[in-house]
């Protein structure tokens, strides 16, 4: 059984029809790259997923149960972490803060901050810190920390590598590939490279619906209609 | 009433230390009326109108514990123990009230414009202030003016007047400063020590984000608008002993102006700016006050200053002195 599996959505904000059938599955274990050019729905694929942009149509199930119009915080402790584009700090809250607040209750504190500094040695020194004080790069280590303790099976994660600078995209490209080991990722990546370097298959979208999938070590293969799509 | 006009006496040309107590006093009760509101609008982005009456609901509800319990024979220190069980009764009341009016009222009408909670809530101050005035005639009370019964169950050593640096205060003043810090302590730790706290702060930035860390931001809501409530009939309590205020039907209104005003000034949303305006406010309307009394006899100036510093931060930020451009959602 697919630990996701995203069957015929349509989504829209508003009148505007932006997810127009889009079909997908994650298995246990995988790292699944979404790749397309701006605005053809990738960012509204993973809302869909998290029911924050609950699809009108269609039907998303995790774990074999459909969540479709489920409330989000539901989805979210099913085990669907969410580490959205331009990182969504809580910016007047500490780095301890913001740890703490993605740590599931009864779960030990002390344990999720072991984690997150173990994983991000260089946010430990900021911990007192609010986290909008913090540089792009050590705020988007405390978005994937947020995903990291909040025991989460499949990880959504948006744009990571956005907005930051080339030595600092290194960086979060060795975090991902490390949250990737110990999770199941679906990623947004408009860094191509980067995309096929973490991901093990990718879907290809293209307004609203899926038109290539596969293996991203055949992808150099099939560079001609990548680079159909992916070009503006 | 000769309109402006200044008195040819030996008064002191000021005095600080009696102006700060007065202050001080007006500050804490500010503050108080001014948290719930700000509480709501921080987290919910709702406008509660209806913050007042419940504050006037908070005041005749108390002023009942207190004369249902204490008679001429009922001991001085044992009036301030009934205080706190009055305020206990009350907080608990409204904050479940409270509560209730979320989930059954406004949990219906969060996806619609801000107009509908506006409309809604101020229904509901029509509704409040209309069953208050009938209860209220009932038993014999008249309902514009304060309830003295009320105000006479205050233990004397808060109605005596004491010297200060030399400066005369009521004892009564002492305490709604000592109270208004207890309380702000309380909220502090709230928002700051607890896990719902942490989950309020962190919804009113994002509250997408929260819900998609697992929290459930509509319970969250009926918690805040509920403890908003019990916070706005906890001001009650601590005016229904005050004979500046006193529990009377029109004090929802007038409490109302003035937290609207605190939490303006101090940018909605923000606890801190809300104490910090608080603190402003209750500085303004002491040293006016105290002009008024001693040289200029012009009753509305204390509340003419303060519309004119509301002006004044509205006009040079907006936002108000602590506010973000945006706040709240559902």
């Amino acid at each position: 059984m697919s630990l996701l599996e995203v069957d015929d959505i349509h989504s829209y904000y508003g009148e505007s029809h932006i997810l127009q059938g889009i079909s997908l599955e994650v298995e246990p274990g995988e790292c699944v790259a979404l790749i397309g050019r701006n605005g053809v729905g990738k960012t509204t694929t993973l809302r869909s997923i998290l029911q924050l942009t609950p699809p009108r149509e269609g039907t998303v199930r995790y774990r074999g149960e459909d969540v479709t119009g489920r409330p989000t915080h539901e989805v979210a402790r099913m085990g669907v972490g969410w580490v959205p584009e331009e990182r969504r700090m809580f910016s007047h809250l500490t780095v301890d803060e913001n740890i703490r607040i993605a740590t599931p209750p009864g779960n030990s504190v002390e344990a999720a901050f072991e984690r997150a500094y173990s994983a991000f040695p260089e946010l430990e020194s900021h911990r007192g810190r609010e986290a909008g004080d913090l540089s792009g790069g050590q705020q988007q280590m405390v978005a994937i920390a947020r995903g990291l303790v909040g025991d989460n099976d499949l990880l959504l994660v948006d744009e990571p590598s956005e907005g930051l600078a080339p030595q600092i995209v290194a960086a979060v490209a060795e975090a991902l590939k490390t949250v990737a080991e110990e999770s199941t990722v679906l990623l947004v990546e408009q860094n191509f490279p980067l995309a096929m370097d973490v991901a093990d298959r990718f879907y290809l979208l293209d307004h609203g619906t899926v038109v290539e999938s596969g293996s991203t070590e055949n992808v150099t293969r099939d560079d001609e209609m990548i680079r159909r799509y992916l070009s503006a | 009433m000769t309109g402006f006009e200044l008195t040819a006496t030996a008064l002191p040309l000021f005095a600080p230390v009696e102006i700060t107590l007065d202050a001080l006093s007006k500050a804490a009760l500010y503050i108080v009326i001014a948290s719930g509101l700000s509480l709501i609008f921080g987290l919910m982005g709702v406008l509660n109108f209806a913050h007042g009456s419940l504050t006037m609901l908070g005041a005749y509800l108390g002023g009942a514990v207190m004369v249902a319990l204490v008679s001429s024979a009922t001991g001085q220190g044992m009036r301030l123990l009934l205080f706190f069980v009055a305020v206990a009764v009350v907080f608990a009341a409204l904050t479940a009230f409270g509560a209730g009016v979320e989930r059954v009222l406004i949990r219906p009408i969060y996806d619609r414009e801000p107009l509908f909670q506006i409309l809604l809530t101020f229904g509901l101050v029509l509704v409040l202030d209309e069953a208050a005035t009938i209860v209220v005639q009932l038993a014999g009370l008249q309902p514009q003016t304060e309830w003295q019964d009320a105000i006479g169950t205050a233990p004397e050593f808060l109605a005596a007047r004491y010297d200060i640096i030399g400066a005369s205060t009521r004892g009564l003043y002492l305490f709604e400063a000592l109270v208004g810090l207890l309380v702000v302590t309380a909220i502090f730790l709230f928002l700051t020590r607890t896990r719902y706290g942490l989950y309020i702060r962190a919804g009113s930035e994002d509250p997408e984000m929260t819900q998609a860390l697992g929290i459930d931001i509509r319970q969250a809501f009926t918690v805040v608008f509920g403890v908003g409530s019990g916070l706005a009939g906890l001001a009650g309590v601590m005016l229904m002993w005050d004979p500046r205020f006193g529990a009377s039907v029109p004090l929802g209104v007038e409490t109302l102006l003035v937290g609207f005003i605190v939490v303006i000034i101090g940018g909605l949303g923000s606890f801190k700016g809300t104490v910090v305006a608080g603190v402003l406010v209750g500085f303004v309307d002491a040293v006016m006050s105290w002009l008024f009394i001693n040289y200029i006899d012009f009753p509305g100036l204390p509340e003419l200053v303060m519309f004119l510093v509301l002006v004044t931060v509205l006009v040079a930020r907006p936002q108000g002195l602590f506010g973000v451009s945006e706040v709240g959602g559902h």
